[in-house]
């Protein structure tokens, strides 16, 4: 058990000074390696303070936080001897905007910037740059330019190699394909599933896109109002039942299973994750 | 009549590879058109060249028959309204009311009109009870709804969504595409620029970018079952249609059923 | 962070508030310029005792105004000792001899250690320091014994005195109705009284209505920035920035890792910002109708005669007196 929350609570300070409660009473356990999570809600419902509870950047106001053996709680946060910072190279977290992150003058050092702060030295942080430079999908030619003068997909990809070079046990993305082109967003996908598969390394990926929750997702995280109401496999998280009472938007493959299921009158056997199988098994029923 | 002629348009950002390459297309009034394309296609440079806030180094743009120059773009910027990407980047005002205010200021409208304007508009996108708000107290849509409001208020012909949607989380988007149908039910000409299926579908005319260039312009219909142009540019085919899709590729006949899909798509 | 309040303003009900931001500003102006040419100790001290009462009919806390003189306190003070140690005027009206011992000089250096050490612990800061003040003197005065390195003597003269309380009290007066403008008017009012204030500076061309809109615009990007700078901050710490610990060195990569960035979203965001104004048909120079109106009352053309009476009075009494 990597990161294990004890009944975490978390409460901030409005504007106005009111309290407002963030996170209420969550309980949940990540496994350091083969895990493959989307953590799914609402804007405000919680998800990107729970990430940031992850990898220590936020101490909860209530419960604790377990991190590789760390414990993080309210009262340890007066402990001077307890040293946060190398869980962040553990816990690897990709906010959403890359602007947030990128400031050096070129690629390759913006990369390269988070493994030197972590002790790894020059000549093996520019290793890690070239290598995940190519992971994200962009050549070794982007490592000299600037990383300003990229367009918003290439700056995004950047920013995710910049953690991937950290080398975290855990990955954290934030919303990792927003602002991406649909072919853009399915190759930046399929280079998390296989930094999992291939490493064996625990994803969690916050997303409003349930398409992706459906296909790729082996567990859903889902935040409601700063409740975690669901931790359980995607299949089941889509019943007629909890699409109502949670308001969720239903992924297209299922969306269209239904409708064609109900204008046929047919049932298509089995779970058909991605688009080839559901499209596989329509042929059969027509056949 | 063509409310929007663009021809010829080519530009290149300083010293860079050509942005838009010899684009032709026309916007019929009351239309709706989507701009289609793959990041960096150059759909985002078009709206500014609309508008002129860059200059086409060939080519001409005509708005409501006045061709775009630097004596006449102040004429044109009453005619053409722009929704931006970025809900912070385009909020000016200190406050909801201040910011659709903003634009009635500039064009001078006398205080009485301004604040009966600012109502309505407030109103129609059921931003009313927010008009003394700041806008960090706000959502990213709440801010474009704001955004809207305030090029309702300056009643343009046209308006450009250019990639209103896509810093938004899927309600914001939703209620957005929402004011779309209403505008475009209304008889606005409505220009969505963006590279969301979802938004494309609601047009009656897609025009697909590639590079800089028109792959292809055709009614929505056709572009939307049109599998190779979408995928050379990125993007994807909605569901029901690439099932469509399979569908011819396998020989499998069922009209009924492929009507049924089509509808599907357009009903999301 | 999202507890900082832009300005000082605090929302509240009486005739300060409701008086246009142009008469409190030239009202303010007018009513320092006077302070400035009080003469008369027993003038300043009925100034302070009206502005006071300003403070109390205008339903300000005075707890808020205290908060506000608070961080000056230190100039207050030392302001005061300035006149008192090195004015010489007038007669002297108290002598203390003091004797800088061995023994004394350490003692004083023992107390002054004592009260840094234990200063942070203290509520009343101001009151601690002044008490090791006098400490400080009582150890050079009582303590003579040990080996005498020199004798020394201070001594305060009537002028000193009196002086220093008449600037303090000055100080005291400028800075409470300072604050009470603050207080009482939100930015945006005062950046609109400024803009119609200053329009006559149009004469030397400086277009008050551009600068007037940069500060606004200004305004209302500060809560903005502040949550970006949180922001930026939460994703460098993901790549191992510690924010609260390292060497010079490393300060120096920490702020160059925030605010690098916050220029890059800042540029980008005026030359979206400026995109999206122009196609608003934004014109710089151009005149523009507005929404917002300032509106004379019978309450500002009162508060206006009264300012000007009051300096009126003062400069007829430093002529006559």
């Amino acid at each position: 058990m990597a990161i294990k929350f004890e009944r975490v609570g978390y409460e901030y300070q409005d504007i106005d000074g009111k309290g407002y409660l963030a996170l209420a009473d969550i309980t949940l356990n990540i496994n350091k390696t083969g895990e493959f999570i989307t953590l799914i809600g609402e804007t405000g419902s919680g998800k990107s303070t729970l990430a940031q509870h992850m990898n220590a950047l936020l101490t909860p106001t209530e419960g604790r936080v377990h991190i590789f053996g760390v414990k993080i709680s309210r009262e340890g946060k007066k402990d001077k001897n307890l040293k946060l910072n190398p869980i962040r190279q553990k816990v690897g977290l990709v906010f959403q905007f890359p602007e947030y992150q990128l400031f050096e003058e070129t690629v390759g050092n913006d990369i390269a910037f988070g493994p030197k702060n972590f002790g790894v030295s020059e000549k093996e942080a520019e290793e890690r740059a070239k290598k995940m430079i190519n992971i994200v999908g962009l050549d070794e030619s982007y490592l000299s330019r600037s990383p300003f003068n990229l367009s918003g997909g290439e700056k995004k990809r950047v920013s995710i190699a910049g953690i991937l070079a950290m080398e975290p046990d855990i990955l954290v993305l934030d919303e990792p394909t927003s602002g991406l082109d649909p072919l853009g967003r399915n190759a930046l996908l399929k280079v998390f599933y296989e930094i999992h598969q291939k490493l064996d390394k625990t994803v969690v990926i916050i997303t409003h896109d349930m398409n992706t929750v459906y296909e790729y997702a082996k567990r859903v995280l889902v935040m409601r109002e700063g409740n975690l109401v669901y931790d359980g496999a995607p299949t089941q998280l889509f019943s007629r039942k909890n699409v109502k009472n949670w308001n969720l938007d239903v992924p297209d493959i299922l969306k269209v299973r239904r409708a064609i299921e109900e204008k046929l009158g047919i049932t298509i056997e089995g779970e058909t994750r991605n688009k080839a199988d559901l499209m596989a098994k329509i042929g059969e029923a027509l056949r | 009549m063509s409310v929007i002629e663009i021809e010829n348009v080519s530009f290149t950002y300083h010293g860079d590879k050509r942005a838009l390459d010899n684009v032709s297309l026309s916007i019929e009034k009351g239309e709706w058109v989507s701009i289609l394309g793959h990041n960096g296609s150059g759909k985002s440079t078009l709206s500014k060249l609309i508008v002129g806030l860059l200059k086409p180094q060939s080519g001409t743009i005509r708005v409501d028959g006045i061709t775009l120059s630097a004596s006449t773009v102040r004429d044109i910027r009453k005619r053409v309204g722009i929704v931006f990407q970025n809900p912070d980047n385009q909020f000016v005002g200190v406050t909801v009311r201040d910011d659709i205010a903003f634009g009635l200021e500039n064009l001078q409208i006398e205080r009485p009109e301004m604040i009966e304007r600012i109502e309505h508009y407030a109103k129609k996108v059921d931003m009313y009870p927010y008009l003394n708000k700041e806008p960090h107290a706000l959502s990213g849509g709440q801010k474009q709804r704001v955004a809207i409001a305030g090029i309702l208020a300056m009643k343009t012909d046209v308006i450009i969504f250019d990639e209103a949607t896509a810093m938004l989380d899927p309600e914001g988007r939703e209620r957005v595409m929402e004011f779309m149908r209403t505008l475009n039910r209304e008889g606005t000409t409505i220009i969505t620029i963006t590279h969301e299926m979802k938004e494309a579908v609601m047009s009656d005319r897609i025009v697909v970018l590639k590079d800089g260039k028109v792959l292809k312009a055709d009614k929505s219909e056709n572009i939307l079952k049109d599998k190779e142009t979408l995928e050379r540019s990125n993007l994807e085919l909605l569901l029901p249609l690439e099932i469509m899709h399979y569908m011819n590729e396998n020989g499998i006949d069922n009209p009924s059923l492929k009507e049924f899909l089509w509808q599907l798509s357009l009903n999301g | 962070m999202k507890n900082i309040v832009i300005g000082r303003y605090v929302p509240g009900n009486s005739f300060l508030y409701s008086m246009d931001p142009r008469t409190k500003l030239i009202a303010l102006i007018v009513l320092m310029v006077a302070a400035f040419l009080i003469q008369s100790f027993a003038h300043m001290l009925v100034a302070l005792l009206l502005v006071t009462s300003l403070l109390i009919f205008g339903k300000i806390s005075v707890k808020r105004v205290y908060l506000g003189l608070r961080p000056l306190m230190f100039l207050l003070f030392f302001t005061f000792i300035f006149q008192i140690l090195f004015n010489q005027e007038g007669d002297e009206i108290f002598v203390l001899p003091l004797h800088y011992t061995a023994l004394s000089i350490f003692a004083a250096v023992a107390v002054a250690v004592f009260w840094f050490a234990t200063k942070k612990r203290v509520r009343f800061k101001l009151l601690y320091f002044l008490i090791t003040v006098v400490a400080i003197f009582a150890v050079f005065h009582f303590i003579d014994f040990g080996f005498l390195f020199a004798r020394g003597t201070f001594r305060v003269f009537e002028e000193g005195l009196s002086t220093a309380f008449f600037i303090m009290v000055r100080l005291i007066i400028i800075i409470m109705l300072s604050t009470i403008l603050t207080i009482t008017t939100k930015p945006t009012d005062l950046n609109l009284g400024l803009e119609r204030v200053l329009k006559p500076l149009g004469i030397v061309r400086i277009n008050t209505e551009e600068i007037a809109m940069i500060i606004s615009i200004a305004l209302r990007y500060i809560p903005t920035l502040l949550d970006e700078a949180n922001k930026i901050m939460l994703a460098q710490a993901s790549r191992g920035v510690d924010f609260q610990e390292g060497k010079l060195k490393d300060k120096v990569v920490q702020i160059i890792s925030l605010l690098v960035p916050m220029f890059i979203i800042s540029f980008q965001r005026s030359d979206d910002l400026a995109n999206a104004m122009e196609a608003r048909s934004f014109v710089p120079g151009q005149p523009r109708t507005r929404l917002h109106v300032l509106t004379w009352k019978r309450l500002d053309t009162v508060a206006m005669v009264v300012s000007f009476l009051a300096l009126t009075f003062v400069i007829v009494s430093r002529v006559v007196l």
